[in-house]
């Protein structure tokens, strides 16, 4: 696996057990406007172990998809700390963020968010053009081996709109695949597909937990589906429930 | 990734096609522009080879005096200029004088030794000029001599002064032209001297080739009717008064104009420049609408685009990486536009158009270029700004 960077001031401390790939401690998430304040995540402590299966379930609003964006430092705690593989990356820069992003995680979105205009081959390759050394031909190389992964090896040459959406969605998991990362943070991965294509894509995302030992935490209203996971977090107006 | 951009720009070439063509067009417009304004500046920077500081341009009409009469009435006309107090210089012309925006113009034909033509030098400059031009105008003798006494009676070989283009025009191998002949109107004739220049047409017209022929006071055939008259510093409206009181007084009928060749120089700037400068703000009008629909599409696409812009944070763009993204793209955009462009300004150099050096085109080319990638940048810059500032987490939700 790659390594992440560290802040150039101080090295981060080393705040978790060296398990927890992802260590979420005293989060707090407020929207604030000028009226009204909204606490979207509420004293939150979390850990993910390496290599686990994780469902976050709860209503629609009770903060799931923001402590998926936390978790992939997608967007800042209002308070509370975020740790990576044991290092809390809160002075961490843009620049450093964006460098785990790219080399820990993987993102899978309940629509897909593939780029039209581009090819299922050049969509794939996207999170590796954003990592230096990476030569145009391994980077090509990375992205087949994605496709095929995900049993879409002989549509590389396809747009997104001329694919199914579970096909898209497949697409979309080659893209999180294609920078091997070891978390896969999936919001609601088969909120978008029919019940046929959310069990092949449920499937798939199994296969990589087990046999490739992916670290999958996936936000899901789909009971069935979370009680395959290892283990079901669920979220009620912002706070962690038993 | 610049494949990336291309692939992608590429890819949304339709989408993009009005932009490639508002490219194309301002790309066509600059150089249009480019080339002039290089023609102009490349003009201007050739020396004139004469100074017009205090040197006035005196006209004249004979009215109905009899053409027998006239040569006398010219010759005691000069005697009387070159007596007058303020009057330092005088020299006859023809109406051809410096910013008189008259000109004579002839081709010469070079000939090898059997009397065959080799090649011909077109548009060149004809000059009647008096003896005492160069005092008169600081004309600058580079090679050889200016006329002087013993060319009175010249006999078979009268004597021609040439400037130093033409001289080049003649032996491009940077033979001396001084004792050679000069091939004009069946009579060879003998150069004499060079002279650096002799731009009458002005800084901004193209510079051509100049012979200028000593106006003899023997000649009753030609009478010319310009006087150019090297005054003191600093004269003014009553040297002009007493001059043209002079001229009437001498010769009966006759009637005169006098200006300095500064003004005439502005006035003839002013003309030359009046249609570059109307073409050149009309550009830029258009420019700065091409620009104003540049910054309103990219700010749109970037609205249009913020889902697109999250997911490229979440796979690990930086907001630099974002920010080189929007402006790679519109300059990708640009050379789309830029290249159907060139395709259209390489025809002027390949094709000869307007008979304008090939280097004239190449430099708009670059100007045009290079200007066009500069609006592209600036109209970009603070689209890309805020693509860079977007909340990847707010603009996924938001999908």
């Amino acid at each position: 696996m790659n390594q992440f960077p560290t802040p150039a001031t101080q090295p981060a401390p080393v705040v978790a057990a060296a398990e927890a790939v992802i260590q979420l401690t005293g989060i707090e998430k407020i929207y604030q406007t000028k009226t009204i304040e909204t606490v979207a995540l509420n004293h939150v402590n979390l850990s993910i172990q390496r290599g686990e299966f994780v469902s976050v379930m709860g209503p629609s609003g009770c903060g799931k998809s923001t402590l998926l964006s936390i978790m992939g430092l997608l967007d800042e705690p209002t308070s509370g700390t975020v740790a990576i593989d044991g290092r809390a990356v809160t002075s961490y820069s843009d620049r450093e963020l964006a460098h785990l992003r790219n080399h820990k995680i993987g993102f899978v979105f309940q629509s897909y968010h593939l780029i039209n205009d581009l090819s299922v081959l050049d969509n794939v390759e996207l999170p590796l053009l954003y990592r230096s050394g990476v030569s145009g031909k391994e980077r090509r190389q990375r992205a087949l081996a994605a496709l095929d992964t995900v049993g879409l090896g002989a549509r590389t040459r396809h747009f997104p709109s001329q694919l199914s959406g579970g096909q898209r969605q497949r697409v979309a998991i080659a893209r999180a695949l294609a920078g091997r990362p070891e978390i896969i943070l999936a919001d609601e991965p088969t909120g978008n597909l029919d019940s046929v294509m959310g069990e092949e894509i449920m499937d798939l995302l199994l296969t990589l937990n087990r046999q490739q030992g992916a670290t999958i935490v996936m936000v899901t209203h789909d009971e069935q589906q979370a009680l395959k996971t290892e283990r079901i977090i669920r979220f009620f107006d912002g706070s962690q429930v038993n | 990734m610049i494949r990336h951009l291309f692939t992608l720009m590429w890819n949304r070439r339709r989408a993009n096609a009005l932009l490639i063509v508002e490219m194309f067009l301002a790309f066509v417009v600059l150089f249009a522009v480019g080339s002039i304004g290089t023609t102009l500046w490349r003009n201007y920077r050739q020396p004139l080879g004469f100074t017009y500081t205090d040197v006035w341009q005196l006209n004249f009409t004979t009215g109905q005096q009899p053409r027998a009469e006239q040569f006398g009435t010219l010759q005691q006309l000069l005697a009387r200029l070159r007596s007058t107090p303020g009057v330092e210089e005088v020299a006859l012309s023809a109406s051809n004088t410096p910013f008189s925006f008259n000109d004579s113009r002839s081709s010469i034909e070079m000939k090898d030794e059997k009397g065959k033509t080799k090649r011909s030098i077109n548009n060149v400059n004809v000059y009647n000029v008096g003896p005492e031009l160069p005092k008169v105008l600081g004309l600058k003798v580079v090679a050889g001599r200016w006329f002087d006494r013993s060319d009175v009676a010249s006999g078979a070989n009268p004597p021609v002064v040439i400037d130093e283009r033409m001289q080049r025009a003649m032996y491009p191998d940077g033979e001396s032209a001084v004792g050679k002949m000069f091939p004009f109107d069946k009579k060879e004739q003998r150069i004499i001297g060079v002279v650096s220049a002799y731009r009458t047409d002005g800084e901004l017209q193209e510079p051509l080739s100049s012979v200028l022929w000593q106006i003899l006071p023997t000649d009753t055939i030609f009478l010319p009717q310009s006087i150019l008259l090297k005054v003191r510093p600093g004269s003014g409206a009553a040297l002009e008064k007493q001059l043209a009181d002079d001229v009437r007084r001498i010769g009966p009928g006759w009637s005169s104009t006098i200006k300095p060749l500064a003004e005439m120089h502005q006035s003839q700037m002013k003309q030359l420049l009046t249609r570059p400068i109307l073409l050149g703000s009309m550009s830029f009008f258009l420019l700065l609408n091409v620009a104003l629909g540049l910054f309103g599409v990219l700010w749109l696409n970037i609205s249009r685009r913020r889902g697109e812009i999250g997911v490229r944070r979440a796979m690990g763009a930086t907001a630099g990486n974002i920010s080189r993204q929007v402006l790679g793209e519109i300059l990708v955009l640009t050379t789309f536009g830029l290249g159907l462009g060139l395709l259209v300004a390489a025809q002027f150099p390949l094709l000869g158009v307007f008979s304008v050096q090939t280097s004239v085109y190449l430099t708009a080319m670059v100007l045009a270029a290079g200007l066009l990638y500069l609006l592209a940048t600036v109209c970009a810059l603070y689209p890309s700004r805020l693509a860079a500032g977007i909340q990847p987490a707010v603009a996924l939700r938001e999908e």
